[in-house]
């Protein structure tokens, strides 16, 4: 007996306004495959996975790309971009998976199943982690407005009605849309790529994986960890988990959530790399020096070298990629602070009866938009060291995640297989490993050890 | 028209008065057993971890803890 049916069914004694919205967004599922509908069941079904993931193609993962070409070239990183990619989209399908199944959310599960000590550390990692990327996300909006000549209140203002409007219709599915139309303007990225006319012969050689990089060994360790936390953290765990259970997938719909999972996965590799390849156009105009953001920066720097149009998509990708990025992370931390506390966590229920959820949304984004109107704060510090800090607590979230996955208790036939775990656990191996080099390297250099 | 009263069973949402007790019926045709609020609200059972993983998974949150200082304290340094 499974868990699930250990804990038994008390409905349908009641059903909420919750339920109901659910139930109507699970009838259209429901018509659509008994018709044999495929796109529009692929259309109803798709939406975490690529949110999570073009989502996690944020702010400062955009300006690390472009930091990375910039310094480095195409060379190493364009497959490399390519492999984390692979490797988000097999942590976020165990999300996927385990959200679908259970209808539960990560946070919930690890509190109740493994304890609170260790439900309160996961949440504790999301909130840190979680409150400094957005401030990252913030710095790239203002980064992206800058450009317009439009100051640090606009990108804050600009972010906080954007939370406000897109929760204000009480329905995940509306949500949902709204943030995926949104998140296609990732695409930016690679239009302003192509109008940066870069070497398609050097792009192609640079998918044959050349070595890593010269130069300093920290400032490629901090390109390597960043590079990884900007395409596995903390929030796409708790933010695809819940949003699944949210949007009422259930185990027959599996099948469309992995498909939804390596689409996200695949534009957002595209829409990296077009990134990097725009950062790369500034590679032999002394790139690796363009560290104005809090004034003009990228954008202003491809200006020079490249034209307007590419520069003013650019500076539109930063906004978008920081707007969708501010959306889903806010999410996250909703979910999770529902999860915690055992509040209602959905989009469906209205703010009066899900005051947590919509509190923890706006909260956290006021937050991060008033600490980016402190004048003269070192920006592209934050948005690096943000990724890298979420690289260094990911493994011990991705390792719930596993063990969720396996837990036949809860998953039944739905649990890993054994070639899953054995690249999940790869996968950990390698973020941990990458995490902590550049961790122990750079605080070694600081404290003049070497 | 009976409408949903038992609220107890349905601690965090309201109940819909604009979906009579007929229309509940067919509604629930569409969601599975565990999907319903009053189903999500029931706690899962505690899991048993073994000694040796309870120890692994403290190890790495010590080593993430470690590391994370480590990074916090380098950028802190960096500003200044």
């Amino acid at each position: 007996m499974s868990v699930l049916e250990e804990v038994g069914s008390v409905a349908p004694a009641g059903l909420v306004h919750e339920d109901v919205v659910r139930s109507e967004d699970r009838a259209r599922v429901f018509d659509a495959r008994r018709r044999g509908r495929r796109w529009s069941l692929a259309w109803l079904l798709v939406g975490p996975g690529i949110l999570a993931m073009l989502g996690e193609n944020d702010g400062p993962s955009m300006i690390s790309y472009a930091t990375t070409g910039a310094t480095y070239g195409l060379g190493f990183f364009v497959p490399f971009i390519a492999v984390t990619f692979g490797m988000a989209i097999v942590c976020q399908e165990m999300c996927m998976r385990v959200g679908a199944v259970t209808h539960r959310g990560y946070g919930e599960l690890v509190l109740q199943r493994y304890g609170k000590v260790w439900g309160w550390f996961s949440a504790g990692d999301l909130a840190f982690t979680n409150l400094v990327t957005l401030i990252a996300e913030f710095v790239a909006i203002r980064v992206g407005m800058a450009y317009f000549h439009l100051g640090a209140p606009v990108a804050a203002g600009l972010g906080v009605a954007l939370v406000l409007f897109t929760m204000s219709g009480g329905r995940y599915w509306r949500w949902e849309r709204i943030v995926l139309g949104l998140a296609l303007f990732n695409g930016l990225f690679l239009v302003s790529a192509i109008l940066t006319q870069p070497h398609w012969g050097a792009v192609g050689h640079s998918l044959s994986f050349a070595p890593l990089p010269g130069g300093s060994f920290n400032t490629v360790l901090l390109l390597l960890a960043s590079t990884i936390g900007a395409t596995v953290t903390p929030w796409m765990i708790f933010f695809q988990q819940g949003a699944s259970a949210d949007k009422g997938m259930t185990a027959a719909d599996i099948g469309h959530g992995r498909w939804d999972t390596i689409a996200g996965g695949v534009l957002a590799a595209i829409f990296g790399i077009g990134a990097l390849i725009a950062g790369a156009a500034l590679l032999t105009h002394d790139g690796a020096t363009v560290q104005g953001l809090a004034g003009a920066g990228f954008p202003a720097a491809l200006r020079a070298v490249s034209g307007g149009p590419a520069a003013a998509l650019f500076a539109l990708g930063l906004i978008e990629a920081g707007a969708v990025a501010v959306l889903t992370i806010s999410a996250s931390t909703a979910y999770a602070a529902g999860e915690c506390v055992g509040a209602s966590r959905s989009f469906n229920n209205s703010p009066r009866h899900a005051l947590i959820f919509y509190i923890a949304n706006v909260g956290v984004a006021l937050l991060a938009a008033a600490i980016i109107l402190i004048p003269g704060a070192p920006l592209l510090s934050i948005a690096l060291n943000a990724n890298v800090l979420a690289a260094v607590l990911l493994p011990v979230a991705l390792i719930f995640v596993v063990i969720l996955a396996n837990d036949r208790a809860l998953m039944g036939r739905w649990v890993n297989k054994r070639s899953t775990n054995v690249i999940a656990i790869a996968i950990i191996a390698f973020v941990a490993i990458c995490g902590a080099a550049y961790g122990i390297d750079s605080f070694l250099t600081t404290v003049h050890l070497i | 028209m009976n409408l949903p009263t038992d609220l107890q069973t349905a601690p965090q949402g309201w109940a819909d008065p604009g979906h009579p007790a007929g229309e509940d019926e067919e509604r629930i045709m569409f969601l599975e057993p565990h999907q319903f609020v009053s189903d999500r609200s029931i706690a899962m059972p505690p899991a048993r971890l073994s000694r040796r993983a309870r120890a692994g998974l403290w190890l790495l949150r010590i080593f993430a803890l470690i590391v994370s200082l480590m990074v916090i304290y380098t950028f802190i340094a960096q500003l200044h």
